[in-house]
C-alpha cells in the first residue's frame, strides 16, 4: 500500500469517517473534527502505523496533508 | 487497547453519548479537572472509562494552569459547578525554584515544608468551599533527567530527593477529603523513559506520553467508582490451570502442578500467595469451576502445596453449568451485586462468555504464562480501594465463616434454632470518633438496605458526633464464627419533639439475622433519650433498595404521604414495639 493510502486509513480511523479522501493541499480547515486533540492523535496513530518517530520541529511545521506524506516518506 | 484506538472509541462514543445516557442505568457524577498540563485528552478518556463503569460524568475542565487561581477566587466557575469529585493534576514544571546546590539540610527541609504547605492550604480552601467534594490529588512524577547524576538520588539538595520528599510529605498531611493518586508509581511502573515525552509536553503541554494517558485516567476512575458505591469486592477464580497446573479431574489432587521445586509449580504458588494477600486485605474469594464438586475441593483439603485453603473460599461453586449463571449464583449467595465481581479464568472462551452475558463483571485479561498472573491482576487493579478499614480486614474471614454457616443452616430444620445456635452478640450506641470513618464508609457503600441513600463525607460524620440535634447510632455484631464489626448505621435528627430517621443503612452480610429489629430497639431508646415523642421516617426508592420498601410499615409506622418520589411515615413513640431477637446485648 502506498503511503497516501495508508495515511488515509489512519485519518479514517481517527475521525471515524470512511469517506475521507486525502488531498495534498488538505488542511485542518477541511475536516470538521481536526482540532488540536485530533492532531495529537493523528501524530501518534501515524507513528504507530508507519513505525516511525517524528521530531518536535517536524510536527510543529506540518501545514497540510502533502507535508505529512513527504515527512513520512523521508522517515522510511 | 492502545491510545489511538481508545481515543477513536471515545470519539465514536461521544456521538451517541446523549442517547446512551438516557437508556442505561447510570449514576450521574460531576467531575472537575484542574491541571498544570493539558487535560483535554485525559478528560475524553475519563468520560469513556466512567461510562463503562456505569457512571455518567458531567465534566468541568478548568483553564490550563488555573488550579490556584480557580481555588482562590470565591466566585470561580469551579465553585459554582459544585463537583462531586475534583481532580488536581500538578506537574513537576510547576516548581520554579529549588534550594541551591550544597545548601544546608535545614534549608532543604524548609523548602519541602513550604511546598507542602502550598498544597495543604489549597486543600483546606477547597474543602471549606466544597464540603461534599472528594478531592483526588495527583502527586509528582519525578522526571528522569538528572543534573547531578546518581548523586541526585541521595544528596538532600538533589531535585529527585526533594520531589520524592515532597510526595511523601503530601501523603503525610492528607485531610480526609483528599485521596492521593500515586502518579509517581504509574510513571515508575511503565518506566520514566516511556511515561515522559518531552516532545508532547513542548507541542501540546501533555504531562505524560499519550500512550500513558489510559493508565492515568484509570487511576482516577478507581476512587470515583468506589465513592459512588460501585465497589469490586469479590474475586471469582477458576481452578485448573488458574490456581494450579493441570486438570485435577485427570491428574488427581496430588498430581496437579504445585511443586515448590518446579518453576511452573512456583508460578502457581506465587499467584496463590498474591490472592491470599488480597483476601487478607478484605477481598472475598470465590471459586467458579467446571468440575465435580468433590474433585474440585480435594486439593484444598489434602494437597499440602496449596497455599489457599478451603476456609479462604467464601463461596465454592463447581459444576458443569455455564459460568455466567454460576457467577450470578455466587453473587446471590454472598449477597453482593454482580457488579462487585472480578472473574479470573485462564480459558479465553469462558472469559468471552462472561463478558458477553455479564458485562458488569470485571473480567481480567489473563496472560498465557502463570508467572505473569499476579502482575496482570495487579495491573488491572480492580480492588483499588482508596481506603482500608479494620472491617475490611475482617471481611474475608466473616464471609468465609458465613459460608460455613450456610452449611450449618441446612442442618437445622427451623430457622429459630439456627439463629439461636449462632450465639449472636450485638452492641449499639451513639457513634464514637474511632468508628467515624467506618460509619461514613458503610453509609456510602450501602445500596440495598438503605432507606434514603443520602451520602456523607467523613467531615460531616465527625460533625454529627458533637451535634446536639443529631443522634448517630452504631450497631455492631459478632457471633461464634466471626466478628462483623460495625454493620448498621442510623442517623436521627431532632426537630421539636420529633426524631426523623435521616439515614438507616445495614450491611447485607447480616440480613435475616434480626439485626434490623435489634437496631430498632436502639432507635427507640435514642429517640426517648433525645426527649422525643414521635418518630418520622421516609423511604426514597432507588433501583437497588427495594428490599426496604416495606421496612418502616413492618416496624409499625403509618404512611402519611406518598408519591413516586417516596413515602413519608410516622409513629407515636408510645406505640413503638420492639420485636424479640436472638441477639444478646454485648457489654
Amino acid at each position: 500500500m502506498d503511503i497516501k493510502a495508508k495515511l488515509q486509513e489512519v485519518f479514517r480511523d481517527v475521525f471515524d469517517d470512511g469517506d475521507i479522501e486525502l488531498r495534498d493541499n488538505m488542511t485542518a480547515a477541511d475536516i470538521e473534527d481536526w482540532d488540536s486533540l485530533a492532531h495529537i492523535q493523528l501524530i501518534v496513530a501515524a507513528e504507530k502505523a508507519f513505525g516511525v518517530k517524528f521530531f518536535t520541529a517536524e510536527v510543529s511545521r506540518l501545514k497540510n496533508v502533502g507535508d505529512f506524506i513527504a515527512l513520512i516518506e523521508n522517515k522510511l | 487497547m492502545d491510545f489511538p484506538e481508545l481515543f477513536s472509541l471515545a470519539k465514536k462514543f461521544k456521538k451517541t453519548e446523549r442517547e446512551y445516557a438516557e437508556t442505561a442505568e447510570l449514576t450521574p457524577r460531576k467531575i472537575a479537572v484542574l491541571g498544570s498540563s493539558g487535560t483535554q485528552l485525559l478528560t475524553e478518556l475519563l468520560r469513556l472509562f466512567l461510562y463503562k463503569e456505569g457512571i455518567s460524568p458531567d465534566i468541568y475542565e478548568g483553564e490550563y494552569q488555573s488550579t490556584y487561581s480557580e481555588a482562590m477566587d470565591d466566585g470561580s466557575p469551579l465553585y459554582a459547578f459544585r463537583p462531586d469529585f475534583l481532580i488536581l493534576l500538578p506537574h513537576h514544571t510547576d516548581i520554579k525554584v529549588f534550594p541551591p546546590l550544597l545548601c544546608g539540610r535545614p534549608e532543604a527541609d524548609e523548602w519541602v515544608r513550604n511546598e507542602t504547605e502550598f498544597f495543604t492550604a489549597l486543600w483546606e480552601k477547597l474543602a471549606a468551599k466544597l464540603p461534599k467534594t472528594k478531592i483526588l490529588e495527583a502527586n509528582f512524577a519525578v522526571p528522569p533527567e538528572r543534573e547531578l547524576g546518581n548523586l541526585e538520588g541521595s544528596a538532600h539538595y538533589g531535585k529527585s530527593v526533594l520531589l520524592q520528599k515532597l510526595n511523601l510529605a503530601m501523603a503525610d498531611r492528607l485531610p480526609s477529603a483528599v485521596t492521593l493518586i500515586d502518579v509517581e508509581y504509574l510513571a515508575q511502573n511503565v518506566g520514566k523513559g516511556r511515561w515522559f515525552s518531552n516532545k508532547d509536553y513542548f507541542l501540546s503541554k501533555l504531562g505524560c506520553a499519550p500512550d500513558c494517558l489510559p493508565a492515568l485516567a484509570a487511576a482516577f476512575v478507581s476512587p470515583i467508582r468506589f465513592y459512588s458505591g460501585r465497589i469490586r469486592k469479590c474475586l471469582a477464580l477458576d481452578l485448573d490451570n488458574t490456581l494450579w497446573g493441570g486438570v485435577v479431574g485427570d491428574d488427581g489432587a496430588s498430581g496437579i502442578q504445585l511443586s515448590p521445586n518446579h518453576p511452573v509449580g512456583e508460578a502457581y504458588r506465587a499467584f496463590q500467595r498474591y490472592v491470599k494477600a488480597l483476601a487478607a486485605r478484605g477481598v472475598i474469594l470465590a471459586v467458579c469451576s467446571k468440575n465435580d464438586l468433590d474433585t474440585a475441593r480435594e486439593p484444598f483439603l489434602t494437597n499440602p502445596d496449596m497455599i489457599l485453603k478451603a476456609e479462604d473460599i467464601a463461596c465454592f461453586v463447581a459444576n458443569w453449568e455455564d459460568k455466567a449463571g454460576n457467577l450470578k449464583q455466587i453473587a446471590e449467595t454472598l449477597n453482593i451485586g454482580v457488579d462487585s465481581l472480578v472473574f479470573f479464568d485462564d480459558n479465553p472462551a469462558e472469559r468471552a462468555i462472561v463478558r458477553q452475558f455479564l458485562p458488569q463483571v470485571h473480567v481480567v485479561n489473563v496472560p498465557e504464562d502463570p508467572a505473569d498472573y499476579a502482575a496482570a491482576l495487579s495491573a488491572e487493579n480492580p480492588f483499588d480501594w482508596p481506603e482500608l478499614t479494620a472491617e475490611d480486614l475482617k471481611r474475608g474471614l466473616s464471609y468465609a465463616a458465613a459460608s460455613r454457616q450456610r452449611e450449618i443452616s441446612r442442618k437445622f430444620v427451623d430457622y429459630d434454632s439456627y439463629l439461636r445456635n449462632l450465639d449472636m452478640r450485638g452492641e449499639s450506641g451513639r457513634l464514637q470518633k474511632p468508628d467515624a470513618e467506618r460509619f461514613a464508609q458503610l453509609i456510602n457503600k450501602s445500596n440495598q438496605f438503605n432507606l434514603r441513600t443520602i451520602r456523607y463525607t467523613d467531615a460531616e460524620i465527625l460533625e454529627l458526633i458533637s451535634s446536639p440535634d443529631a443522634y448517630p447510632i452504631t450497631v455492631k455484631l459478632r457471633d461464634r464464627f466471626a466478628d462483623y464489626g460495625l454493620i448498621s448505621c442510623i442517623i436521627l435528627r431532632k426537630s421539636h419533639d420529633t426524631a426523623f430517621i435521616d439515614t438507616w443503612v445495614m450491611s447485607c452480610r447480616v440480613l435475616k439475622r434480626g439485626v434490623e429489629n435489634f437496631a430498632w430497639g436502639a432507635v427507640v431508646a435514642a429517640a426517648r433519650e433525645m426527649g422525643c415523642s414521635r418518630i418520622n421516617g421516609e423511604y426514597l426508592p432507588t433501583k437497588k433498595n427495594a428490599m426496604v420498601a416495606c421496612f418502616l410499615p413492618e416496624l409499625g409506622f403509618a404512611a402519611t404521604q406518598s408519591d413516586e418520589n417516596g413515602t413519608n411515615y410516622t409513629l407515636d413513640l408510645a406505640n413503638a414495639r420492639v420485636k424479640e431477637t436472638f441477639i444478646m446485648v454485648d457489654s
